[in-house]
């Protein structure tokens, strides 16, 4: 379980020293607790301490690199089973399924295709995942080739059969593909040749608890680098397994379950299998390997993966942008507020209730509230001009005069000194917006 | 045993909320629909009971929509006649139960009378046997007169009546309370302005397994995390014995969806994006899933095929699993 | 231009300014300070005067009502003299006396061990020593002698002189057969002879020091004799830098944005602190040169400006101040009237928002050397608060807002004269009966009162848990006033100055918010610490309420822990009472400058979960009614 600042307090020497660069042991500890800073920060803990601490901070799932290079995808390394707790890190990395019978270059280009921009973001499939349907050693190592000579995307090999696995691998191993997968039978020369070859190995089992034996078996054999699969494919079995696997090894620590998980949609049609993937992004799942291919139906998944790994705790930003509510003409007053989402959103829907239409212009204040923001020196007067400058707001309207929330009343001068717009102080609380809009605009 | 299975010992449960009430219970509804009773974070059935499945629901609108083109094979033949609209959504669509959504009311639109929208509901009521959810124009003025007044015309039917805001909950509670329906209360992605919402309502003796509540969840790519997060918070808070945070939630998936460049942007116009008829199905369904996964208990949906996929993701999710002790 | 007058009434005070010069201005140079939350802004709408004869030029009027400017009342600060004028100052525009809070009747040593273990010292003291005289074998200098002899009194190495004092050393040292008296200041290792006198004279030498205490809007000092540690007299005004904005921010932006906005700041504080020890010495007989050692406690912005150090980046991110720590400087270099020799120290500061005063109260409440987890708070502007034990201290400030003070409120005071207290309503009629402080007509509403306002309008219905006024009861109090909704406490004809007293919807708005940051503030350290509530053994009250503060009251709008009223002390002016200790324990000194880096600062406006705590607080009691059983198992 992890430890609390104040019990990790306890272990540390107490002496305020600020050579870890906190102010305080206590600060360094909270810090510690939060998964913040290393406890080799630290140059005066005693033996015995980084001991019991370093085995309480230790990373709960294992981090594995599949691929190289640029390319290279990061499984794991998650510490949370909510988002609201802290974050996620590691996005669901997704793998689209080529058989080895296929004609290879034009699958490969395909998926090469599947990128995607949308709101200033960069979306992109991670992985060509390559299955062994022939059964043929040459075929399989031809086509492992190909996707390599074909894409610098991250590769997943599937093929269970030890021999025929090694001749692909082999042949491109400087690409650290996903070996996929050891299961009770081949275990042993699977593991082996991932050793000799320094791949990642998938361990697929038969049910969580075959998992379990299995991963321990390997990691006996002494490897560790490992990508779970519970081999189950029913979508509401892969929820309970996926969801086991990260409390396991999240909550209790559990060694066996500490690595990422990887799982495959069972579905034919295609729409099918992007809703039971986006279950299966939503709970866990490090990797998912799906048949889809199509740009809309990869892009409505990739968009899910991109919304649930963001930060969290950073403020909800609305985009500094200019807004018009309603059908404005030059003649409509303009409100000055702040980008914090729920500030925002609070005007907007005052702005929208008076019924008359304005601009709404969110100062870019790193998402805080106008107080606050007033407080730190992010809305200022300077900021307001420089956010009617970027919104091109004087070839908008026909006038000079923008509504002030009524909290920064003092930052009438510097305003208008700073745009040489006049300063109509509005009110303080966005509710009387409409009293206000219909007394000065109606 | 390699591994024992670990499971979270919950306190409490969602409250279960009955939609609809048939002739014996006050109504005239054909059958009811529960939502809600969950005793376990959504779909996991190893830890704790899950009753009721989740419902999807289909948009009928009082007036005809300016919905996207790609809609138009679907509802166009009924776009001007609600009760047959309605009947649509539910003999060819299969949809759980049906919203109306009271759009005429709004001054901007046709701004149509509360009797005029107590009689279009009542019409709907006419033409389906399903429970029925009854939303408003969106104008928190208005809502206040049309809601009560749908409510007295429809009394003992056990809509659900939305959306109460904390401007206007006190007239629609106090309609739901007299008139014997259900209500939804909305809150601005803030769960404890979600709480206290449930708790002034509540406190006006409207009993909490009469609550049903919108946390205003986005569109995919739209800040849907945000609602997903709160909602999520809310179902743990409910495990754990938050007697406020645990009513059902219902998600306006459609309505969201459909104001997104996603679902709209042409094929021809954003050919880098893929086929707009596949892709907007899928941008509705995948934020349905993802919803479905925070916790959602009613799903408002709007495309038959998004509809569809959704329910198929529910009946999966809902097969039964378990881990040996 | 020729000079016009301004004549004041009903001061009946005239003073000659430059045509042009404002209203607000003009009354300063008069001697008269007006109130001006917004430093002189146009904004806040304090400063009212009523013009009586002659012209002035105005500029702005603000947010002043028709009915204010039909009788004749404009903003001082936005008009400006451009003949003779007489300028009526109604009273509710001045700053005036009020109860600074002192301490004494609060909080002493039975409670929490106040003064306990540490020796009685001072910083600065008197010192009789008798040195053995020079030989030709024994042939050590004057000076070295001296500081020999010393050094077995006063365990310190390192002892100084300055010259001044050690031109004067021969003679002195052999006018009564090498016995001297010294007086020496000892601060840290460092010692120092600030002046010496022939013979054992300490019974007639005097030696007197100050403890200051600077607040943001009050400034507090305690007169000590340093020979017996005991104080002579004690007195307490506004801060005059209120002129210039009611909160820090305020002020650092006029420190850092308006041209000599830093030394006007400083001035300020010195004048207020040079008039109250002008007053002091005057009272008591004592002359300026005995007081030699002065200690100021007061939060890092009030410091800063204290001593002319620019606070402008303490308000931008990352939030840092100059100094934590500041020299000890002597009283000449700052304008003191006092000797110019003396020595004022300033206690450290912990980070941007938790200053000296914190670690003043944090001293004398002895925090750091209990077992047991305690909760300090200082419910002002800042919001400033400690919990901890001997083990380890947290710190953070939760930016409350002036509301507490009666600042943003419509009809806020401070707890003077005609502050309402209390009130009852009937929960039939809502008729209202108000308590005041001094039993006379009600004037405004002070902090005690602005909270049992809230309990008691919740209690009756008349706002919901939300905050908002319920405009569907039939009762006329209940009524749209110039700032929305509103309801009236006391009608004109019973109130000091004629007008309706009233509450606002924006003002509870103001309330809820001040009272969601402290409890947000308290539930962030705690979690930050991961504690519990419960686990606290006891909290200590500092600050602007004193003993008024109803606990019940404070628990029952969600701003205090629901925790049992008896855990709860009040400290009063903690950190005048640090800032004396420290005056004559050179231990406590030196603990001081141990705590200030002991403590763990927590800063709130990173992350999400204090915004979380605020928003789920922003309720009566609390969205989470579970965190208060005795306040919800009422109904």
């Amino acid at each position: 379980m992890a430890l609390t600042g104040l019990e990790i307090f306890k272990q540390l020497p107490k002496t305020n020293c600020k050579d870890c660069g906190h102010p305080t042991c206590l600060a360094f500890a909270m810090a510690l607790a939060s998964g913040k800073t290393s406890l080799d920060k630290c140059p005066h803990i005693s033996e015995e301490a980084k001991e019991t601490l370093g085995a309480a901070s230790a990373p709960p799932i294992a981090l594995v690199k599949v691929g190289t290079g640029d390319s290279v995808v990061e499984l794991g390394d998650e510490t949370e089973l909510f988002r609201h707790d802290k974050r996620f890190y590691h996005p669901t990395a997704i793998a689209v399924l080529v058989e080895d019978t296929e004609n290879i270059a034009d699958r490969v280009a395909e998926i090469n295709d599947l990128n995607f921009d949308r709101v200033g973001l960069h979306y992109e499939i991670d992985m060509v995942a390559l299955q062994c349907v022939s059964g043929n050693v040459d075929t399989f190592k031809a086509a492992a080739e190909q996707v390599a000579a074909n894409t610098n995307k991250a590769m997943v090999l599937i093929c269970e059969d030890v021999a025929v696995m090694e001749a692909a691998a082999t042949a491109v191993a400087d690409r650290k593909p996903l070996l996929y997968a050891a299961t009770n039978d081949n275990y042993e020369a699977m593991t082996a040749l991932a050793q000799k070859l320094e791949c990642p190995l998938a361990v697929k089992g038969n049910g969580l608890d075959n998992l379990a034996e299995l991963v321990d078996k390997i990691t006996k054999l002494g490897y560790k680098e490992l990508v779970l699969d519970s081999g189950n494919r029913e979508t509401s079995q892969v929820l309970a397994d996926l969801t086991q696997i990260r409390r396991l090894a999240v909550r209790k620590r559990f060694r066996t379950f500490g690595y990422p998980a990887m799982t495959f949609t069972s579905k034919d049609d295609p729409h099918e299998e992007v809703v039971q993937a986006s279950v299966y992004v939503a709970k866990y799942a490090g990797l998912v390997v799906v048949k889809a291919s199509k740009k809309e139906e990869i892009l409505p998944l990739l968009t899910w993966r991109q919304n649930l790994y963001t930060d969290p705790q950073k403020p909800i930003q609305v985009e500094a942008k200019a807004v018009a509510i309603g059908d404005v003409t030059p003649d409509s007053p303009v409100y000055i507020t702040t980008n914090f989402s729920l500030t925002y959103y609070i005007v907007e829907g005052e702005v929208e209730s008076s019924k008359i239409p304005a601009y709404i212009v969110p100062v870019n204040t790193d998402g805080i509230s106008v107080l606050t923001a007033w407080a730190a020196g992010k809305l200022t007067g300077e900021a307001i001009a420089k956010a009617l400058e970027e919104n091109d707001m004087e070839s908008k309207v026909n006038h000079k005069t923008l509504v002030l929330p009524g909290y920064v009343a003092v930052l009438s001068g510097s305003t208008e000194e700073a745009t040489g717009w006049k300063v109509l102080v509005g009110p303080r609380e966005a509710a009387g917006i409409t009293k206000f809009a219909r007394e000065n605009f109606a | 045993m390699a591994f024992s299975a670990m499971k979270e010992k919950y306190s409490s449960q969602v409250h279960t909320v009955v939609l609809g009430a048939t002739k014996e219970e006050g109504g005239t509804r054909d059958y009811t629909i529960t939502v809600g009773g969950e005793g376990a974070l959504p779909f996991l059935h190893f830890e704790g009971e899950v009753p009721h499945r989740p419902v999807v629901a289909l948009e009928v609108w009082d007036v005809v929509p300016e919905w996207h083109e790609s809609l138009a094979p679907y509802f166009g033949d009924v776009y001007n006649d609600p009760a047959a609209w309605a009947k649509k959504c539910v003999m060819e669509y299969n949809a759980d139960l049906v919203v109306l959504r009271l759009k005429g009311a709004d001054p901007d639109v046709a701004d149509a009378s509360p009797e005029d929208c107590a009689k279009v509901v009542k019409d709907v009521l006419a033409a389906v046997g399903c429970p029925l959810i009854v939303l408003g124009c969106g104008n928190p003025e208005k809502d206040s007169k049309v809601l009560p007044a749908v409510a007295e015309a429809t009394s003992g039917e056990k809509l659900l009546i939305g959306v109460a805001d904390q401007e206007n909950y006190k007239s629609i509670t106090a309609a739901c309370i007299v008139h014997n329906h259900n209500i939804i209360a909305g809150s601005p992605i803030d769960i404890n302005i979600c709480k206290q919402l449930n708790i002034l309502i509540t406190e006006m003796n409207l009993p909490a397994d009469r609550i049903v509540i919108d946390p205003t969840t986005a569109a995919l790519g739209y800040g849907l995390e945000y609602g997903y997060s709160i909602m999520e918070r809310a179902r743990i808070g409910a495990l754990q014995g938050d007697k406020m945070l645990a009513m059902p939630i219902i998600c306006n998936v459609g309505h969201e969806v459909w104001r997104s460049k996603e679902a709209n942007a042409s094929s021809e116009d954003y050919p880098a994006w893929g086929d707009q008829a596949n892709r907007s199905i899928l941008w509705e369904a995948t934020t349905a899933a993802a919803l479905l996964q925070a916790g959602a208990n009613i799903l408002i949906m709007r495309h038959p095929k998004a509809l569809a996929l959704v329910k198929q993701n529910i009946e999966e999710l809902m097969v039964p699993t378990s881990f040996d002790d | 231009m020729d000079k016009v007058t301004v004549l004041f009434t009903p001061d009946n005070v005239a003073v000659q300014v430059e045509p042009g010069t404002s209203l607000l201005q003009a009354a300063g140079l008069a001697g008269i300070s007006l109130v001006s939350s917004c430093g002189g802004d146009g904004t806040c709408g304090r400063c009212l005067v009523k013009v009586e004869d002659g012209h002035v030029r105005v500029a702005e009027t603000g947010n002043l009502s028709k009915k204010a400017k039909q009788s004749g009342l404009v903003l001082a600060c936005q008009s400006f003299v451009e003949s003779n004028v007489v300028i009526g100052i109604p009273s509710m525009s001045r700053l005036t006396e009020h109860q600074v809070l002192l301490d004494e009747n609060q909080l002493m040593e039975e409670d929490i061990g106040t003064d306990e273990g540490f020796f009685f010292r001072p910083l600065c003291r008197v010192v009789e020593l008798t040195l053995s005289p020079p030989t030709l074998a024994e042939n050590v200098a004057d000076w070295e002698r001296l500081q020999t002899a010393l050094r077995n009194v006063i365990d310190c190495s390192d002892i100084r002189i300055s010259l001044p004092v050690l031109r004067r050393l021969p003679e002195l040292l052999r006018t009564d057969d090498w016995r001297v008296t010294v007086i020496v200041a000892q601060m840290n290792d460092c010692a120092e002879v600030v002046d010496i006198a022939a013979g054992h004279v300490q019974k007639e030498l005097n030696l007197y020091g100050l403890a200051i205490d600077i607040g943001t809007t009050t400034v507090a000092i305690n007169l000590i004799d340093l020979k017996s540690g005991l104080p002579v007299g004690q007195k307490g005004s506004y801060n005059r830098q209120a002129s210039f904005g009611d909160d820090v921010i305020s002020r650092i932006i006029h420190a850092s944005e308006a041209s000599g906005g830093l030394p006007e700041l400083q001035s300020a504080v010195i004048s207020t602190i040079n008039d109250l020890v002008a007053e002091l010495l005057q009272l008591s007989n004592i002359d300026a040169h005995d007081v030699r050692m002065v200690t100021v406690a007061g939060n890092t912005t009030m410091t800063h400006l204290f001593l002319g150090l620019s606070p402008k980046y303490i308000r931008l991110e990352p939030y840092i101040p100059l100094a934590a720590s500041t020299p000890a400087v002597r009283a000449s270099e700052l304008g003191l009237n006092i000797n110019p020799a003396a020595y004022v120290v300033c206690f450290p500061s912990v980070a941007s928002y938790v200053g000296g005063d914190i670690v003043a109260g944090t001293l004398v409440t002895n925090l750091a050397q209990e077992e047991r987890i305690i909760l300090l708070i200082d419910i002002g502007t800042n919001g400033e608060m400690v919990l901890g034990n001997k083990d380890w201290l947290v710190t953070a400030a939760c930016s409350a807002g002036p509301a507490f003070e009666g600042g943003g409120i419509t009809f806020g005071m401070r707890a003077m004269k005609g502050a309402i207290d209390k009130i009852k309503v009937d929960p039939a009629t809502f008729d209202v009966q108000v308590s005041t402080v001094g039993r006379c007509k009600a004037q405004g509403i002070c902090g005690s009162g602005l909270i049992n306002c809230l309990a008691t309008l919740r209690a009756v219905g008349i706002i919901d848990r939300t905050g908002k006024l319920q405009t569907d009861l039939s009762t006329p109090r209940l009524r749209q006033g110039d700032d929305g909704w509103e309801f009236v406490l006391v009608y004109g004809n019973d109130t000091a100055h004629g007008r309706d007293i009233v509450i606002t919807e924006h003002d509870i708005k103001n309330l809820m918010r001040a009272k969601a940051a402290v409890y947000a503030g308290i539930r962030s350290m705690l979690q930050a610490v991961q504690l519990t509530e419960d686990m606290i053994d006891c909290v200590l009250i500092a600050g602007g309420f004193g003993n008024c503060l109803n606990i019940r009251d404070a628990i029952t709008i969600g701003l205090l822990p629901d925790l049992p009223t008896e855990k709860y002390r009040f400290i009063g002016n903690s950190s005048l009472k640090g800032a004396r200790l420290a005056l004559i324990s050179q231990q406590a000194w030196q603990e001081a400058q141990l705590l200030g880096s002991k403590m763990t600062y927590l800063e709130l406006s990173a992350g999400n979960e204090f915004m979380d705590e605020f928003m789920s607080a922003l309720f009566l009691p609390h969205t989470d009614m579970t965190r208060f059983p005795s306040v919800t198992n009422l109904k």
